[in-house]
């Protein structure tokens, strides 16, 4: 795959969508960040409309927590420049209106959950009701619990709590499901929607494709520091191909295979042909149809991490 | 940041095995060596041995108490990533420094009420009485260079290594500040050492005002430039730590 046909609503890496939802809640431009030799984001730009949940996609070391960093004004970019709300990451304006949940973040250790979420809300300015953000935690009956006396759900929701007690225009939540199970997913987007209706803006990293698509309205995808794709989750998976077919072939040549119906690409080693696909359903018929000289075919679902490679190997080409 | 000062004391008291140990080894180390030195003839500090052994006791425990409270404490909470954390909040990094060195300073307390209580209860120690509160106030402020020199600890070193680091400190700026023995009694090199420590100073502002004289200027000022020195030196390490990590 060598490019992303506009037809699927893909847009270029690089190009900053337009801003007519109004003010932008987070503004990045040709931001780089090196660690030594190692390139962690690369020329990257990406604006977030105020009341959107985006997902920040890609495997490991694809550059999303260093991003988060960044916005979150952890980190300064080596180059390029960050607007949250309109103003530089890490003030006291972006502060006010950023809640945020890290992977590493801590709690003080010796003080009751109840005290320590009373005491951070008190440094806001609008900050919800106590027991909203422990309702919407999920962290009732914990209030009298030690924060270092915590399992590792229950520091999870107390995190997800001091991100939200603020009240904070912009959630951002640096992979928040890491460490919970299919159920305690569950319960914690579900929440969210909570926060979500009332207008507020999500940025979250994840690397789980399902979870992207299904909680949220845009996914930007990362590989090696750079956007690699970009659009609504069925405009993602239709370009990331994610099942394939393969099949071996009686006369060389696969001119016109990938153009298929419900195919994305295609590449053979020998005489064996891989077809990426986004409805593979589709792209056997046709395939049946124009190849009667295909062999030995079998279906099979492509891991997210092949189709990241695929994608980036494409945008490297 | 009133209520991030006030968490940080609660944190404090409810840490049981630290205040016993902060408070607790002084007042044994006052009881000790004041029945050893007790019945010796005056200190040159002028004292009564059982007072200026008190004295020392007490600016020992309270140097204690706030470098403990201020380096392994502020490692610690580096490396749990609660200042990351802490970080993300409206509260201005000068706040939450201003608020950890209040804190530590804090921790000076409890070891300079337990050694006076001791030394008038166990001793029968008698001062007069607008000495008490002056000397609390004054040796407790005067551990301003320590919790400096604390938070300094907490940025360049992490957990164990602040814990470790913090401890020789203490000792050695306890051991040549003369709290342990009256310097008049060691080498005159060492002598030298000790009047350039801020342990030593410290000690002598709680000797004068137990003697009923007024403090000397020469000693708030070592104290003053011991904070300021170390003070630098912890913004410039945290500088340079931000820009590396962060």
């Amino acid at each position: 795959m060598t490019s992303h046909p506009s037809a699927t609503g893909i847009r270029t890496p690089g190009l900053v969508r337009s801003d007519a939802a109004g003010e932008c809640a987070v503004r990045v431009q040709g931001v780089t960040r090196r660690f030594g030799p190692v390139l962690a984001v690369d020329n990257l730009s990406l604006t977030v409309e105020q009341g959107r949940t985006v997902a920040l996609l890609g495997p490991n070391g694809a550059g999303k927590t260093t991003t988060i960093s960044m916005l979150l004004g952890l980190s300064a970019p080596d180059a390029g420049s960050i607007e949250i709300f309109g103003s530089a990451p890490g003030s006291a304006t972006a502060h006010a209106s950023v809640g945020a949940m890290l992977q590493d973040g801590g709690m003080m250790p010796g003080v009751l959950v109840g005290e320590l979420l009373a005491m951070v809300r008190s440094l806001y300015a609008t900050p919800l009701a106590l027991h909203e953000a422990v309702e919407i935690a999920q962290l009732g009956g914990l209030e009298k619990r030690r924060v270092d006396r915590l399992s590792g759900g229950q520091s999870q929701r107390l995190r997800l709590a001091m991100a939200l007690i603020g009240d904070p225009r912009l959630l951002v939540l640096d992979e928040p499901t890491a460490a919970m199970d299919v159920e305690t997913r569950r319960g914690f987007w579900h929440a969210m929607e909570g926060f979500t209706e009332r207008g507020r803006t999500i940025l979250f990293s994840t690397h789980y494709l399902e979870e992207a698509d299904v909680t949220a309205d845009r996914i930007v995808m990362m590989a090696r520091g750079r956007v690699v794709a970009d659009g609504t989750p069925s405009a993602i998976k239709d370009s990331v191909g994610l099942r394939v077919i393969r099949f071996s072939i009686a006369t060389p040549g696969i001119a016109g295979i990938d153009a298929l119906p419900g195919a994305v690409s295609a590449t053979a080693h020998g005489s064996r042909v891989e077809l990426r696909c986004k409805d593979s359903d589709a792209a056997l018929r046709a395939l049946l149809a124009a190849r009667p000289d295909a062999y030995d075919i079998e279906v099979a679902g492509v891991a997210l991490e092949d189709a990241f490679i695929t994608i980036t190997d494409g945008i490297a080409a | 940041m009133i209520k991030y000062l006030t968490l940080e004391l609660r944190r404090s008291l409810r840490d049981r095995r630290y205040l016993l140990l902060v408070a607790g080894w002084p007042v044994a180390a006052y009881l000790l060596f004041s029945t050893v030195f007790g019945s010796a003839a005056d200190r040159s500090e002028g004292l009564a041995p059982t007072v200026a052994i008190m004295v020392a006791m007490a600016t020992f425990g309270a140097m204690g108490g706030v470098l403990m409270a201020s380096g392994p404490r502020l490692a610690m909470d580096r490396q749990l990533g609660w200042l990351r954390q802490l970080r993300l909040t409206p509260l201005a990094p000068a706040r939450i420094l201003t608020a950890r060195l209040i804190a530590a300073m804090a921790l000076s307390l409890p070891a300079i009420g337990l050694t006076f209580i001791a030394a008038v209860l166990v001793k029968g120690v008698t001062l007069p009485l607008w000495e008490w509160p002056v000397l609390v106030v004054l040796i407790a402020a005067g551990c301003l260079p320590f919790a400096a020199m604390g938070i300094l600890v907490g940025t360049i070193a992490d957990g164990d290594g602040a814990q470790g680091l913090t401890m020789v400190l203490y000792l050695v700026l306890a051991a040549l500040g003369g709290l342990w023995m009256p310097v008049q009694i060691v080498p005159s090199a060492l002598q030298t050492v000790a009047k350039t420590l801020p342990s030593y100073h410290l000690a002598q502002l709680g000797w004068h005002v137990a003697q009923g004289v007024a403090p000397a200027l020469g000693d708030v000022l070592v104290l003053l430039a011991w904070f300021a020195g170390a003070a630098l030196l912890a913004v410039a390490a945290s500088r340079r730590l931000t820009l590396r990590t962060a």
